[in-house]
């Protein structure tokens, strides 16, 4: 699909060459972001919609468009339209650049790491072959703007809030990277595709099946990194208020979200991955029905997977309790990294012994 | 000392005390109504029946004396059955009207009720119904709630002297009431309210204003008489209550005067002083704090410059704390004069070197009790110090001899062993004296042989003497009217004198609230505080008018009702060109005369201390916060000081002042003054005289603008009150009024025949407006018909 | 040993995952919301909503301002001046509910000796200005006026389980 893109822009050959790269990467990038951003306006919804349901209510069923309710549907748009048009408050005592800088610095990040995301074996914007380090490399940029918000509010519960987040983050970091060094060592490659692309061969043969401790690691390391429930102690409204954003109003607070939301779907996505084979049918190799379409590979295969996790996610947050700050280290440290290098031995021992 | 048990526990006590007084004392709790530890025993409630082993019956403990092995039970079955039986009696007629009761949040029956009473009353008769009596401005009645303790009835004969309320009718027809239609008129009524154990009696001027658990208690000393009555001031959200008294058995015991009580309705009359104000071309401006201090002091600077210090005066209230006569004096005396008096109620100074350090009454004021025999001179303590009084009273019914020498023969509401009412004060006092010194068979003492040689003492005089010499416990006092007589000082030594002969005691009746305190800071031309002699030589009050100053600091006074002479300060007010007052409240008379108002919190809403006429120093803190840009006087006069560049006024707290007085009068000695002895022996002047003094409801500017006092019987006072011989001589027989003048100023007045004057004087208090303006008391006057 | 069983035991997950079994099986559950201005749930005669004041049949104010409302408000939201009004019975001259205060917990009505305050079944009010929300005693007597029939009919079927 990118690749059409190019040839219809090479149609414009009049253009200046540099203008035509530019537009072309422009094009991309909206193409990109577009539906990102839908998705993850109306991931909001779902998850207002899937929470309200499972505490036995119905959720947003108001906000309807052009006069029809349809359950609700509208809801996103006007909650956008809300936000945008919110007053932007800083504090007098914060650090106004900084203040204003950390919701971009959160942002940023959840975006750029979209650029080496394949979502099929050719439809990638940028074909990286270290594509996973630099998606490593970028999660871990996110928390800073959280940091920063925290710092620049000069305010105490924000700055509790960054404490935490700091912590937590570099405590789930290194189990997230262990869980990828065994996706590494399975797939033998570091770009995305290729880690897809070694899984070939139906459901059985998806990493998740081998890699399974680490596949679970991953996940629930994912939603840490995210600051989601039940890890959301950087958030705590019942602890510390709002923690990091609780001097936020506006766009400022809602592009914490966006980022916030941008980041589930890609740990989503980057599950769907790595560990049940991207846009791999499930049914390869099944005798009748491997043959049908619902043998093929597909997109719609890979979004399927990845909103299995946003499920999760939302259903996490429905059922656990905040976790505690000192049980969240205990996690990290004591449990996860411990399974993760344990496994990390099977799974070189599997790698050696033919068996991946 | 006999041993009984009580509950089981063993308790020492004295042969013949009642049960419960034995119970309180062990800390064990029997329910009462009617007994209260000071009044008689009635033993009509019932409600204390405890059980006593071997008595048929259970027995009312405040009315059994307790006897040796008395085995006694205050919570046994039968006991607490007795104790609920006459709850419930008690209750068949009580109304159910607690949500609207005043009583209601510190009622005992409701207390009791909670601990003794039924769910549910078994009484469906109808309920009696008692008639309300309007007992005047002070007191409001629900007779429905009485429970017929009788404990107003007590009060008002053992303790007021007057038993204006009684219980007439018997069984279900008892009610309280005055026995004819009339008001509760006496000083001291206020307190039935504390007693009564229900609603009945409640204070009229808190009614339906607040709930007892709104109020947040604050303590206070009463500036309003020299007794220093310790108060509890309830407060709600920043505002005066109501005042009630503190328990304090060395002061006021559980009393308190209605004056203290009831003072607390002037606060936010209309005429009390918010901001500050300055004078403009004849105009009053409102201003703030800045300005009109900056006025005030460079007013005070540019008097100094131009005529002297020396004609720069100041007078304090009797009523101020004794913090701020001590800072005005200073202040005076920084700017280089030493005209400062706060004595305005007195015109004889002569003696005033001689005289102790404080006014004092001689002797603490719970001995008055033990007394044997009294001489009061010239003044009517009832009214004047109505705790004083009731302590004498005590003493009477125990059978002291109290002897009343006096101008006007005021009703003291007590039994009186010999009355003298005579004009000459001064000639009635020798004789007595005369008759001492012959009976004790002495040379007359030195100075007054003279005096004494051509009197002959009457049988009244002769009976005073030989009651003063007979008595073990034996006092003189001079009071209000003596202070104020133009011989004041001859009286003081005549009574020294008598004291010195008969082996009594000598005090005096201190005119206002803190004059011991006004000594002792130093507010006085003579002494610096700390009675240490002044090292500038100071006129005082009367000498300031004569010499005509041209600038005057008031502290808390109107000057023409707070002189006793009152012509003399208007005279001066009229000459000064720059006065300062200092004051709560501004009437017209002050308006007039003041060129810069500074509005002064009262003593509800500043700390202060007070010295009372025993020498008892107490400290009050202040109660609530002075409405609008009012201040506590100290720190007016403390910016005051910093404004005129003088030295040592940079107090930040009133302790800070505090301490520094502390270490001045702590080496005071309480001596009883030294001999002094008059050049000459008064003469009182031809004709007719005026008798004044000051009346219980005008002492101060608060009391003269508490309204439910003014309402009062007490408040009547603007009336020429003389002897109905008096009256014939002057051709004024059956006239309804007539003019009064003294010194040019004339007054029309209602004109009373009172058999109680002596003859050849005439009442007229003073400090009453219809009196402004007239001269001192003592004096010849004029009087004229005018029907 | 048994700690070691222990420890495996957790890595199974059990319990997040029979925690999510009960949110997932509520996921499919009926739904108890009552949609509001469409449907409304049924109210109690002893609804607690907005205060108001009653009066006597004759047209008299019933409050005898005892204050017994004022000091059992827990949220410290009633505010009464009283004074002995000219007939000598004992009135409120101010008598104030901050609805912004008020925690709608019906002490005062239930320490009411005349049955003066109490709270009805409104619900639906709002304010659009400061102040909106300061019940005074005018607003009180008014709401009492408009709903006497309702407020009534409320306290006689409450009657007989007081």
């Amino acid at each position: 699909m990118f690749d059409a893109i190019e040839n219809w822009m090479q149609g414009f050959g009049w253009l200046p060459d540099g203008l035509i790269t530019f537009s072309v990467i422009m094009l991309k990038i909206v193409l990109l972001l577009a539906p990102l951003m839908t998705a993850v306006a109306y991931l909001t919804y779902a998850e207002r919609k899937v929470i309200g349901m499972m505490q036995v209510r119905l959720g947003p069923n108001r906000v309807g468009l052009f006069g029809y309710r349809i359950w609700g549907l509208g809801q996103p748009l006007a909650d956008a339209v809300k936000l945008m048009f919110k007053e932007i408050i800083v504090p007098s005592g914060a650090n106004k650049g900084l203040f204003l800088f950390a919701p971009v610095l959160a942002m940023a990040p959840a975006l750029a790491a979209w650029a080496v995301v394949p979502f099929g074996s050719e439809m990638v914007i940028a074909d990286v072959n270290a594509s996973l380090l630099y998606v490593l490399a970028l999660t871990s940029i996110g928390v800073y703007g959280i940091i920063i918000a925290g710092w620049a509010s000069n305010s105490k519960y924000p700055f509790i809030s960054a404490m935490r987040a700091a912590a937590q983050i570099v405590s789930y970091e290194i189990a997230m990277g262990f869980a990828l060094v065994g996706v590494i060592l399975a797939a033998g490659s570091l770009n995305l595709g290729q880690i897809v692309a070694g899984q070939e061969g139906g459901i059985l043969s998806w990493y998740w099946l081998p890699l399974l401790p680490l596949f679970v690691i991953y996940f629930i390391s994912g939603v840490a990194e995210t600051n989601r429930a039940p890890f959301d102690v950087a958030e705590g409204e019942s602890e510390i208020v709002a923690g990091f954003h609780v001097e936020y109003s506006g766009m400022p607070f809602a592009v914490f979200f966006l980022a916030e939301y941008a980041n589930m779907i890609l740990i989503s996505l980057l599950a769907a991955l790595m560990f049940l084979g991207g846009w791999l049918s499930p049914f390869q190799g099944v005798p009748v029905l491997g043959d049908t379409f619902l043998g093929q590979d597909s997109i719609l295969w890979l979004f399927a997977k990845t909103s299995i996790f946003l499920f999760l996610y939302l259903w996490f947050r429905a059922t656990f309790p905040r976790y505690r700050y000192d049980q969240i280290m205990r996690l990290g440290w004591k449990v996860f990294i411990p399974i993760t290098i344990v496994w990390l031995l099977v799974v070189a021992l599997m790698v050696l012994a033919g068996w991946l | 000392m006999v041993t009984i048990e009580i509950n089981g526990k063993p308790v020492q006590a004295e042969q013949g005390k009642m049960l419960i007084e034995v119970a309180d004392e062990a800390g064990i709790t029997i329910p009462r109504f009617c007994y209260h530890s000071k009044l008689s025993i009635a033993a009509s409630c019932r409600m204390c029946l405890v059980e006593v082993e071997k008595a048929p019956k259970p027995l009312p403990a405040c009315a059994t004396p307790v006897n040796d092995g008395m085995v006694v039970h205050t919570r046994s079955p039968r006991a607490i059955s007795a104790q609920r039986s006459v709850m419930e009696f008690l209750l068949i007629n009580h109304p159910l009207d607690c949500p609207i009761c005043d009583q209601g949040g510190e009622c005992t029956l409701q207390e009791m009720a909670l601990g003794y009473g039924k769910d549910i009353s078994r009484y469906s008769e109808a309920k009696r119904v008692v008639g309300n009596p309007d007992l005047g401005a002070l007191i409001a009645t629900d007779m429905n709630r009485c429970i017929h303790c009788t404990r107003c009835v007590r009060f008002g004969q053992e303790l007021a002297g007057v038993m204006e309320l009684g219980a007439p009718g018997r069984g279900e027809h008892m009610h309280i009431s005055t026995y004819m239609e009339h008001s509760v008129d006496s000083e001291l009524s206020g307190n039935v309210i504390d007693l009564c154990p229900v609603g009945a009696l409640t204070s009229k001027p808190f009614r339906y204003s607040a709930r007892p658990w709104e109020l947040t208690a604050h303590f206070a000393v009463s500036p309003h008489d020299c007794v220093g009555s310790n108060m509890r001031v309830d407060v709600r959200r920043g505002k005066v209550m109501r005042v009630v008294p503190e328990a304090n058995q060395i002061v006021n015991e559980e009393w308190l005067a209605d004056r203290d009580r009831f003072s607390y309705t002037a606060l936010n009359h209309p005429e009390r002083l918010t901001v500050p104000m300055i004078k403009q071309d004849g105009q009053w401006q409102e201003t703030d704090w800045d300005t009109a201090l900056t006025r005030a002091a460079e007013g005070l600077r540019d008097i100094v410059q131009r005529h002297g210090a020396e004609s720069l005066g100041a007078w304090a209230a009797y009523g101020a704390s004794t913090e701020e006569h001590y800072l005005l004096q200073r202040l005076m005396r920084g700017l280089g004069s030493a005209n400062v008096d706060h004595r305005l109620r007195q015109q004889d100074f002569r003696d005033q070197a001689a005289q102790p350090a404080y006014p004092s009454l001689g002797q603490a004021i719970a001995d008055l009790e033990q007394l044997d025999a009294v001489l009061l001179v010239g003044g009517n303590i009832r009214k004047d110090q109505p705790l004083l009084a009731q302590r004498l009273r005590k003493a009477a019914r125990q059978g002291a001899k109290i002897m009343q020498l006096d101008a006007v023969g005021h009703d003291l509401a007590m039994p009186l062993a010999e009355q003298s009412i005579v004009a000459d004060l001064h000639s009635e006092m020798l004789g007595v004296l005369k008759a001492l010194v012959s009976e004790k068979g002495e040379a007359a003492p030195q100075g007054l042989g003279e005096a004494l040689a051509a009197l002959e003492p009457s049988e009244t005089q002769r009976a005073m003497a030989s009651a003063l010499l007979a008595a073990p416990q034996a006092s003189v006092f001079l009071g209000n009217l003596a202070a104020a007589h133009p011989a004041a000082a001859e009286l003081r030594q005549i009574a020294r004198e008598l004291a010195k002969l008969s082996g009594a005691r000598f005090g005096q009746l201190a005119e206002g609230g803190n004059s011991a305190g006004a000594w002792l800071a130093g507010c006085i031309p003579h002494r610096e505080a700390g009675a240490k002699p002044s090292t500038q030589a100071g006129m005082d009050w009367l000498q300031m008018c004569e010499a005509g100053l041209k600038g005057y600091l008031l502290h808390g006074i109107e000057p023409e009702l707070d002189c006793i002479d009152s012509a003399a300060a208007r005279r001066a007010m009229n000459q000064a060109d720059f006065v300062v007052a200092i004051s709560s409240f501004a009437g017209e008379g002050l308006k007039a005369q003041a060129d810069v108002l500074l509005p002064q919190a009262t003593f509800f809403e500043s700390a202060g201390s007070y010295v009372n006429a025993e020498g008892h120093w107490q400290q009050a803190r202040g109660c609530v916060a002075a409405p609008g840009e009012a201040r506590p006087a100290w720190k007016i006069l403390r910016v005051l000081g910093n404004l005129l560049d003088l030295n040592g006024f940079e107090y930040t707290s009133v302790e800070a002042i505090h301490s520094e007085m502390q270490a001045l009068f702590g080496d005071v000695a309480m001596l009883a003054g030294e001999d002094w002895q008059a050049e000459q022996s008064w003469r009182p002047p031809e004709g007719l005289l005026r008798l004044a003094s000051h009346p219980i409801y005008r002492v101060d500017a608060m009391v003269r603008r508490a309204e439910p006092l003014q309402a009062t019987r007490d408040a009547e006072q603007a009336v020429l009150r003389a002897n109905p011989a008096t009256l014939d001589v002057n051709g004024l027989t059956g006239a309804t009024q007539a003019r009064l003048s003294q010194g040019g100023v004339s007054v029309v007045l209602p004109l009373c025949e009172d058999e109680t004057v002596a003859d050849g004087v005439l009442l007229l208090p003073s400090g009453l407006d219809e009196a402004c303006g007239l001269g001192a008391p003592f004096a010849a006057v004029q009087l004229e018909n005018v029907d | 040993m048994n700690a070691m069983v222990q420890f495996l035991k957790s890595l199974t997950l059990k319990e997040l995952r029979s925690g999510m079994g009960v949110t997932g099986r509520y996921f499919f559950g009926k739904k108890f919301t009552v949609q509001y201005p469409e449907e409304r749930a049924p109210q109690s005669p002893r609804f607690r909503g907005l205060h108001a004041q009653r009066r006597y049949p004759n047209g008299e104010e019933r409050c005898i301002a005892c204050k017994l409302c004022e000091v059992i408000c827990p949220a410290m939201a009633i505010d009464i001046e009283s004074e002995q009004r000219a007939d000598g019975t004992r009135r409120t001259t101010r008598y104030d509910i901050d609805l912004t205060k008020c925690i709608f917990c019906g002490y005062c009505e239930e320490a009411c000796p005349v049955d003066a305050i109490v709270e009805t079944r409104i619900y639906e009010y709002h304010g659009e200005q400061r102040g909106d929300l300061l019940m005074t005693k005018e607003k009180l007597l008014a709401v009492g006026d408009k709903y006497e029939a309702q407020i009534a009919a409320d306290r006689a079927a409450d009657a007989k389980y007081r």
